[in-house]
């Protein structure tokens, strides 16, 4: 069993700036594949370090496997990370390198070669294990990295961002890849990025950080569908989700630009200022004639192949709507606009909450 | 989008100053001045050499270059039969190769400290290290010579390989300091989380990346420790510890009972004496290149 368990961990790494990691709680999973997900200085990689040992919390609890590991060396927690520079040692070939953890093990030189083969022969690296790191391509590089957590077989694998030097095909290739190696392994996973396509489409369950705190944590679907800010909504999809001022009463908002939505069933009634969400796909062009649409002008038409994101605006508001790729309205003309009520989000407008 | 990104681009560097002039061809006269100067500063430096050569295979050499007028090698043979030149050379290769060992063990750790471990007032304790490198080694000449002779330290070759190694360290302390810096730390990141502790990942990780700045480290040590005089003369009298500044003092006065300077022999000597030199520097100069470009670099 390696489940990993944050408990209200703290971490600031000077008097004077705000924390890194703001007493973040946290479950993962045994066998699970979990991405930590935010922008850059959300203190996701503070958080893996904290878990690897390279940092130590300024309180709270981090367990592996029910037991604490805080105040335990890096080398005996029995994690493998996975450096985003990579961090082959420059001075090994590819073989010595995967190799290394096994020395350190002191398996015999037989089940050393006999793992390291086996490994290679899975990530498909056996013609590169007499390189040097330099001879390698960016891709070889990080295939030799992830060999080098595979073969120790640890309790927990951490990546931090081990994507993000790729090209971009590459980039897509290898996160399917790695998806299918991790279910295949059955081993705990804790990957940190900040590209949130490559969450959704790695992902177990995403944990949304921002400025050092747990936005939400939840399935790809949930966060995705039910944001439980407004943070998560504007930073998960592409294009993001379609934010609006509103003042709702009973089960109508009418946003700033005069848009009259229906509010999904359940939502409080009672909060006038709020924040009405709405993804890009949750909204048709329809005929100029279906009841309860509203008009807006159209901005640009960006097509994609596989869909259109027509760009409208609506008083101040604008709107980025994904339609079906014959739908190519011309820049200048009115559209007419309509919304599920089941695709309608609302926001409290001060604090960003979902209702 | 890109287009105008790309011309505004082209524009902002356009802005920064007129492309490079292309070189200007050097006119004849220009070429002979720049080599007349290259040769008039070549023939300053190489004249002692020349004298060297000249004065170790003269049985009558003088003080002036010459080609030798009684062409001999004994002055070769009298160092070794009437110098113990063989026993003074070894005590030389004792010394500065002790000396080395000592300097590249200690500043691989002091470097290493001073780059990576967290430390109170490290700044000071690293501004400390260098203000010691600005000390003339002529002031500190009595205090250490009172020193020495407390802790029975004179006439042994323990504090002479201690008085080199400490007026070496401090700047070889920085010059490894920067090369640490230099190597990412994620490289012993991922060994201390393959397993390894904090010493070992130093030894098997680190220091074969840092192998270039102990290499100079240890090229420097060798041949301070080597050419030193002032710590020989103030800490060395014993005849069987005599080292090779002090063959060549000895060379220079006593002969029978007045002063008269062998130049043959002292010639013969220093030719010798700069071969280690010589080896070092031609074995190591592209470590010790490259070495020195990465240190600038770490700095």
């Amino acid at each position: 069993m390696a489940d990993v368990e944050f408990d209200q961990v703290w971490k600031r790494f000077g008097p004077q700036e705000s924390a890194a990691v703001h007493g973040l709680s946290l479950n993962v999973r045994d066998r699970e594949l979990l991405v930590l997900l935010g922008p850059s200085g959300c203190g996701k990689t503070t958080a893996l370090r904290m878990l690897a040992g390279l940092e130590e919390p300024d309180d709270g609890d981090i367990r592996i496997g029910g037991k604490s590991v805080v105040g335990l060396e890096p080398k005996d927690r029995d994690v493998a990370l996975v450096f985003q520079s990579y961090a082959l040692y420059p001075h090994l070939s590819a073989r010595d390198n995967i190799g290394y953890p096994l020395k350190v093990q002191k398996l015999s030189k037989a089940d050393q070669a006999d793992r390291i083969e086996r490994v290679a022969e899975m990530l498909a690296i056996g013609h590169l294990l007499p390189r040097r790191p330099a001879q390698l391509s960016g891709g070889e590089q990080q295939r030799v990295a992830l060999a080098r957590a595979i073969v120790r077989e640890p309790r927990v694998f951490l990546m931090d961002e081990p994507l993000s030097n790729l090209d971009a095909k590459l980039r897509v290739h290898t996160r399917t890849e790695l998806k299918a190696l991790q279910r295949e392994l059955g081993t705990t996973m804790i990957f940190v990025t900040h590209d949130q396509a490559e969450a959704m489409s790695l992902a177990n369950r995403i944990a949304v950080l921002n400025a050092g705190e747990l936005q939400q944590i939840g399935t790809p679907d949930e966060v995705y569908d039910h944001p439980a800010n407004v943070f998560v909504a504007e930073f998960i999809g592409s294009p993001p989700m379609n934010l609006m001022s509103a003042t709702t009463t009973g089960d109508t908002a009418v946003t700033d630009g005069g848009w009259r939505l229906p509010v999904p069933s359940g939502s409080a009634v009672d909060h006038p200022e709020t924040v009405v969400g709405l993804r890009p796909e949750g909204i048709e062009i329809v005929a100029d004639d279906h009841p309860g649409a509203t008009r807006a002008e159209v901005i640009t038409v960006e097509p994609f192949g596989s869909e259109v994101i027509v760009d409208v605006r609506l008083g101040d508001d604008s709107i980025k709507i994904r339609t079906a790729p014959e739908i190519r309205p011309a820049p200048g003309s009115q559209v007419a606009l309509s919304v599920k009520p089941s695709a309608v989000r609302l926001f409290d407008r001060a604090s960003g909450a979902a209702l | 989008m890109t287009a105008v990104a790309t011309r505004e681009a082209l524009a902002a560097r356009a802005d920064e100053g007129p492309p490079m002039r292309a070189k200007a061809k050097a006119g004849p006269v220009e070429w002979i001045l720049v080599h007349l100067v290259f040769v008039v500063i070549s023939a300053f430096f190489l004249v002692p050499f020349l004298w060297l050569l000249s004065a170790a295979f003269d049985a009558k050499a003088n003080a002036y270059v010459g080609i030798p007028t009684h062409p001999t090698l004994d002055n070769f043979v009298k160092i070794f039969a009437d110098y113990d030149f063989g026993r003074v050379l070894a005590n030389s290769l004792f010394v500065a190769i002790a000396t080395m060992i000592l300097v590249v063990f200690t500043v691989a750790l002091a470097g290493y400290s001073l780059s990576r471990i967290e430390l109170r007032r490290k700044d000071w304790i690293t501004y400390a290290v260098l203000l010691l490198q600005t000390m003339p080694i002529s002031a500190t000449m009595v205090p250490i010579y009172g020193l020495a002779r407390q802790l029975g330290l004179r006439n042994s070759y323990l504090g002479l390989i201690l008085i080199h190694a400490a007026i070496e360290l401090p700047f070889l302390i920085w010059l490894m300091k920067g090369f640490f810096d230099s190597i990412p730390r994620h490289l012993e990141e991922a060994a201390w989380l393959d397993g390894r502790s904090r010493f070992r990942a130093l030894v098997e990780i680190v220091l074969p990346l840092a192998r270039p700045g102990l290499g100079i480290a240890a090229g420097l040590a060798f041949l301070s420790a080597w050419a030193e005089v002032l710590m020989v003369v103030i800490l060395i009298d014993q005849d069987n510890l005599k080292t090779v500044p002090l063959a060549f003092y000895q060379a220079m006065r006593t002969q029978g009972g007045y002063t008269e300077v062998q130049y043959g022999v002292i010639a013969a000597m220093a030719i010798i004496y700069l071969l280690p030199v010589m080896l070092v520097f031609f074995t190591a100069r592209r470590l010790m290149v490259s070495g020195l470009m990465n240190s600038t670099r770490g700095l």
